[in-house]
């Protein structure tokens, strides 16, 4: 297996373009590393962990940037994140174990474009943005249209993701990331739920409300028709119980060892309840009535 | 023995082998590495059921690096087992279950054994797959072992099949009696199957000496058992074959290669070793290990149980469709286990259960921490909850109604001592506040009891050698896994013979020195070698004051040994090193060697004249159920032990809390999941879940005092029978949260949401 | 592909080579010899294989041999001075929380870099700091203990 390190990341896209499927990126490796002991060894490996400028978090206006090398150590430590953006601490305080959150980074999580990967219903829901590298140059892409299937994404082979962008919610939301599992440590989410509420002025309404989900379909999605129908509505316990049987319906699970797809959908319906709920609380002092 | 009178026993030093461990010293198998020693891997079926056509190594013979590719053809065509030599070492014609070995490599590095794997070719003929036990036994089942018999108690007219243990467990007339009972409970409870999951992997390694003899290092929990299976399948006789253990990372009954037709991954080594001639080392992977080698049977559980308005229970009947597997393995010995305990450990004037361990294409059964109770216990006490609600009755004023005392029998025991049961019973009641304690809604409170016997013979023996400077060297079968060599034994026979805990060392097993045991199973380490070295300790005692009774011109019999000194009793002036005795034993006797063993006819006749004392348990906690997700949190745990005299306070200690640990894991979160083709789906650790220590809660032990075991001191066995009942404790507190009853483990999240769902309460 | 490894361990310099696909674990064990890290899961799902790399617990099954070029990596070995047991290896002896040892390497190493951070753990630094240590042998009861005792002892207060 050829190993590189490339030292900036127009040498990393070459090595990219010339090995195309051959070639895998390998960051904090936690889970690559698996891969290559349990399934096939890449022809070559990329380490990027040696290109300058990709492990910083720094605010930018309305937004974070957050480089692709930050480790989810880093992001769950840093202030800035817990303070601001909630939901993605959240997403990264309960991800696998200290000792794999000390080297796994944000980048490779999103990459790995798992369905079930802890930070990416959060991503979704916080509508953040990724810088995406190719040969030939850069665009900002949004995270909802990143994701294209299990292991799947707009990265190809041959792209790289350098920074992403997560801009700060809007002045007065609140929201959370619920993320089902069995042990509550060491976990895959059977079922993650990210929930974004937005009161309107005189906190009586949803002025908006994000919904993401994560472990229930081939991507993390958002739940668009649930948001809709919420959307402008005065909140009570009636309109959370729709919300939450709407949201479960546009999941579309499968059935693993994990659980059945019958369970997860159970479980959006819940988690998604209790997430409207503790947002809204959070958002306006108000119990769902 | 007053327990004023002991100096150590009862205390809790520094674990022997201790500063090793905390430092990271290699002293695991998994640590060892032989001199160009070469790796070996093995190729598993890739069916769970079906006809071995044709197997061609030739290709991966061919690999630059491989020295050898073995094949049931390049070894004796001899089966091995425990109660039926139903299995080969390397498949011959059949494979039956997904992880059987087929063949297996030896080569320069693990990287070109894994290529050797791939370019074995195996022409299989895939035949049709039996999963579940009872559905294995209907005549339209895949027949798993053409040649061996039903077990001769099964009528030819019962059109059963692929059954290889029946047992049967009969007082009375169950029938009779049910027919005239006031109420009746008829459930079905099931378990699934378990991995024993030790941290470190299995390993194997051989060597050919010069002299033609086979070393094998195995972390093997039975050495003897080993060099008898590992001898048998090579066609080598016994004083050809070495077995050095080394120390071993867990085992809970899943190392104990050699008590059961588990993973032979010794004689599949040795034979490797034997045709590279260089030496061989087999690590296992871990997700390997999930699928290939032994584990903790599934069991279906029918249960009857007629009682009387006052709550007297008057007769039980059932039926056990006990795992056992692609090959008998322990499944025989384990399923009569869970059909004797079906009948319970309460009064029980009429009984009949039928338990039947059944082949199926699935990992085989092994002598896991408890085999057989875990299982029966789940069902039995969930079940003696049913009762009580159906009854009206407290569930606790329910056990204690129908609890036995001394001189009563139960099933499967025809006489008790003494028994401690109610005790364990009362103290787990005041303990978790049952009655007492405000539960918030979602909250429930649960009890369970559980006895386990120390699993029946063989003996062992132990041989104490007093070194020239009062330093003493033991030699016993058992190995050291947390278990009695590093805490129990160095105590006792430091206690006898008067000497500092740290002054005694026992040594590894070598089955060319030391004595035979039958291994660290079945809650028969103190027992058996605590008895065997307190002998062997005070034999050698008696031929110490023997030669120092002249010296000291006094009377063997008026000598004791006190910290390191032999003194006349009432005269401590009056004394003699023990060094000095010990180095003049060259003169006299050669050495100073004592020899004990446990004589195993001796206990079972006394156990028949006085009664058996039961080391009896009772486990209680409060769990809080979530009504939209199902996860079950444990906020209380108590867990309340009768184990005779603690030799090793902390030792006894660790064991309940792990043993409890372990079964909260198989109510909360574990089992093997399979898909119908019998691919287990969750071999690895990321959806193979133990329990992490967020989940755990502190578990509260009591242990209780006055009933004096079989074992040295009046010690008991304290391995397994903690496994015996977290699953149905924890059960009885979800229904006492919740209302509803579930009879299928896991208590998973989804399990415990679907029933609550089926209920109407989610 | 083979590489030269220069790495730090337990503050000596030392060198190997491995291959490109070797984990930092495999290099330290089979390499380097270092036994007392121990192999489990092999997949980040246990943390029998904890050290310290770079002041950081990590699981070094999943980390590449590569990685330990230039980096200052802590393991079991590393801990005791000379016969004097660092307070956490001596803590875990004493509650007995050691019983078959074989998650203990992985839990000392992950002990002593949450009481180098504090030696007031709070249950919750606690889970955080070993919830990604799996032990069948204990139940955990024993090895909570140790944590206390090893803060005390460390903090003075014992």
């Amino acid at each position: 297996m050829n190993y590189f390190e490339p030292k900036s990341v127009d040498e990393a896209l070459s090595l990219l373009a010339k090995y195309g499927e051959e070639a895998k990126v390998i960051a904090g490796g936690t889970d690559v590393m698996v891969d290559i002991k349990y399934k096939e060894e890449p022809g070559c490996l990329v380490n990027i962990k040696k290109i300058p400028g990709l492990g910083a978090i720094q605010e930018n206006g309305g937004n974070l940037r957050v480089g692709s090398l930050v480790t989810i150590r880093e992001i769950e430590t840093n202030s800035i994140v817990r303070e601001r953006l909630p939901v993605f601490w959240e997403a990264c305080h309960q991800f696998a174990s200290l000792q794999i959150r000390n080297t796994a980074t944000v980048g490779g999580n999103i990459c790995r474009a798992s369905p079930s990967g802890e930070t990416l219903a959060p991503l979704l829901v916080l509508e953040a943005k990724g810088k995406l590298a190719f040969a030939d140059g850069e665009k900002s892409e949004p995270f909802d249209s990143f994701f294209q299937g299990p292991g799947k994404t707009t990265l190809g082979y041959k792209g790289l993701l350098t920074e992403i962008e997560i801009p700060y919610p809007p002045n007065g939301s609140r929201g959370v990331y619920l993320k089902h599992a069995v042990r509550g440590a060491m976990d895959i989410a059977m079922v993650g739920v990210a929930v974004l509420v937005t009161p309107d002025a005189a906190k009586n309404s949803l002025q908006d409300v994000r919904i993401g989900l994560g472990a229930v379909a081939p991507t993390p999605i958002r739940a668009t028709k649930t948001e809709a129908m919420l959307r402008g509505k005065p909140v009570d316990a009636a309109l959370v119980k729709e919300a939450a049987a709407m949201a479960a319906s546009e999941s579309s699970p499968i059935s693993d060892q994990r659980s059945s797809a019958e369970n997860r959908r159970w479980i959006v319906e819940a988690l998604t309840r209790r997430g409207l709920q503790q947002s809204w609380q959070a958002a306006t002092g108000k119990e769902v009535a | 023995m007053a327990k004023a009178e002991f100096k150590i026993i009862g205390t809790s030093p520094a674990r022997m082998g201790g500063v090793e461990r905390v430092v990271g010293k290699g002293v695991y198998g998994i640590d060892l590495m032989l001199k160009d020693q070469l790796h070996g891997a093995i190729l598993r079926s890739q069916y769970a059921h079906a006809k071995v056509v044709s197997i061609d190594t030739s290709e991966a013979k061919k690999i630059p690096g491989v020295h050898t590719v073995v094949t049931a053809a390049d070894a004796p065509n001899v089966r091995f087992g425990r109660s039926y030599f139903d299995r080969h070492i390397l498949a011959r014609d059949k494979v039956r279950f997904m992880g059987d070995p087929v063949a297996a490599v030896a080569a320069e590095s693990p990287a070109i054994a894994k290529q050797a794997l791939k370019k074995i070719k195996v022409v299989y003929e895939p035949l049709p797959v039996a999963i579940d036990p009872e559905e294995a036994t209907k005549p339209e089942a895949p027949t798993l072992h053409e040649d061996m018999p039903l077990p001769k108690s099964i009528p030819a007219d019962a059109k059963l099949k692929n059954i290889c243990g029946h047992a049967v467990a009969h007082v009375g007339d169950a029938e009779k009696a049910m027919a005239e009972a006031d109420v009746v409970v008829e459930e079905v409870y099931e378990t699934k199957m378990i991995h024993p999951q030790y941290l470190e992997p299995r390993i194997a390694a051989a060597q050919m000496e010069p002299n033609g003899r086979l070393t094998v290092w195995a972390n093997a929990q039975a050495p003897f058992p080993v060099r008898q299976e590992t001898a048998k399948t090579l066609g080598l006789s016994l004083n050809n074959v070495r077995v050095i253990s080394a120390g071993l990372g867990g085992g809970f009954g899943g190392k104990g290669s050699g008590i059961t037709s588990g993973a032979a991954i010794e004689p599949i080594c040795g034979l490797l070793a034997i045709k590279a001639k260089r030496p061989v080392m087999i690590v296992l992977d871990k997700a390997e290990e999930t699928i290939s080698t032994t584990i903790r049977a599934g069991a279906k559980m029918y249960i009857k149980t007629g009682v009387k308005k006052d709550g007297t229970i008057v007769a039980r009947t059932g039926k056990v469709f006990y795992d056992a597997g692609g090959y008998s393995g322990f499944g025989v010995q384990a399923g009569g286990r869970c059909t004797n305990m079906l009948g319970g450990w309460y009064l029980m004037p009429n009984c009949h259960i039928d338990g039947y361990t059944v082949y199926t294409n699935k990992q085989v059964c092994g002598p896991v921490r408890g085999p057989g109770g875990p299982q029966a216990a789940f069902a039995v006490e969930s079940h003696m909850d049913s009762i009580a609600a159906k009854l009206g009755m407290d569930p606790v004023e329910f056990r204690l109604k129908n609890t036995p005392k001394p001189g009563d029998k139960i099933v499967g025991v025809p006489k008790l001592r003494d028994v401690s049961l109610g005790e364990t019973i009362r103290i787990a009641k005041e303990k978790i506040g049952w009655g007492k304690v405000k539960l918030e809604k979602n909250q429930g409170v649960g009890i369970a009891t559980g006895s386990w016997i120390e699993s029946a013979g063989p003996g062992g023996g132990a041989i104490v050698k007093v070194n020239e400077d009062g330093s003493v060297t033991v030699h016993i079968g058992k190995i050291d896994m947390g278990t009695i060599p590093g805490f129990g034994i160095p105590m006792i026979v430091a206690e006898e013979l008067g000497v500092p805990v740290e002054d005694v060392t026992v040594v590894n097993v070598d089955t060319d020195a030391s004595p035979w045991d039958a291994g660290t199973v079945g809650s028969r380490g103190i027992l058996v070698s605590g008895t065997a070295s307190r002998l062997a300790a005070i034999d050698a005692r008696n031929q110490i004051f023997k030669m120092a009774a002249s010296q000291l011109e006094a009377s063997p019999d008026d000598l004791e040994i006190v910290d390191k000194q032999i003194r006349v009793k009432g005269t401590p002036a009056k004394a003699v090193a023990l060094a000095t005795i010990a180095t003049n034993a060259h003169n006299v006797i050669g050495e100073v060697i004592g020899r004990g063993y446990f004589d195993n006819v001796a206990a079972v006749a006394e156990e028949k004249q006085h009664g058996s004392s039961q080391p009896f348990t009772a486990h209680a906690c409060i769990v809080e159920v979530n009504p939209d997700t199902g996860n079950v949190k444990i906020l209380k745990y108590v867990a309340v032990h009768d184990i005779g005299q603690p030799i090793h306070k902390a030792a006894v200690e660790g064991q309940i809390e792990g043993a409890a640990a372990m079964s909260i894991g198989q109510a909360l979160c574990e089992q093997v999941v399979f898909d119908t083709n019998g691919r287990t789906m969750n071999p690895s650790f990321v959806d193979y879940l133990m329990p992490t220590i967020n989940m755990m809660p502190r578990i509260e032990t009591t242990l209780v005092s006055g009933y004096p075991g079989a074992g040295p001191y009046g010690a008991k066995g304290a391995g397994e029978i903690a496994c015996v009942p977290p699953m149905a404790a924890i059960a009885n507190a979800i229904y006492n949260a919740t209302g509803v009853r579930i009879k299928t483990l896991p208590l998973s999240p989804e399990n415990v949401l679907r029933a609550l769902k089926e209920a109407g309460k989610a | 592909m083979s590489l030269t490894i220069n790495t730090t361990i337990n503050g000596k310099s030392v060198s190997g080579s491995a291959e490109t696909s070797t984990s930092l674990l495999d290099f330290l064990r089979d390499t380097l010899e270092y036994k007392g890290t121990k192999l489990c899961c092999n997949t980040g799902e246990c943390g029998a294989c904890t050290i310290i790399y770079n002041g950081m617990p990590i699981n070094s099954c999943v980390t590449m041999a590569a990685d330990a070029i230039g980096a200052e990596i802590t393991t079991i070995e590393g801990l005791a001075d000379g016969d004097k047991l660092h307070p956490v290896q001596q803590a875990f002896i004493d509650t007995g929380a050691v019983q078959c040892g074989y998650c203990t390497p992985g839990y000392i190493i992950s002990v002593k870099a949450l009481l180098d951070r504090t030696t007031k753990p709070t249950a919750e630094d606690i889970e955080e700091a070993v919830s990604g240590n799996i032990c069948r042998c204990t139940g955990y009861n024993k090895i909570v203990d140790a944590i206390h005792l090893a803060a005390d002892r460390i903090a003075g207060r014992a």
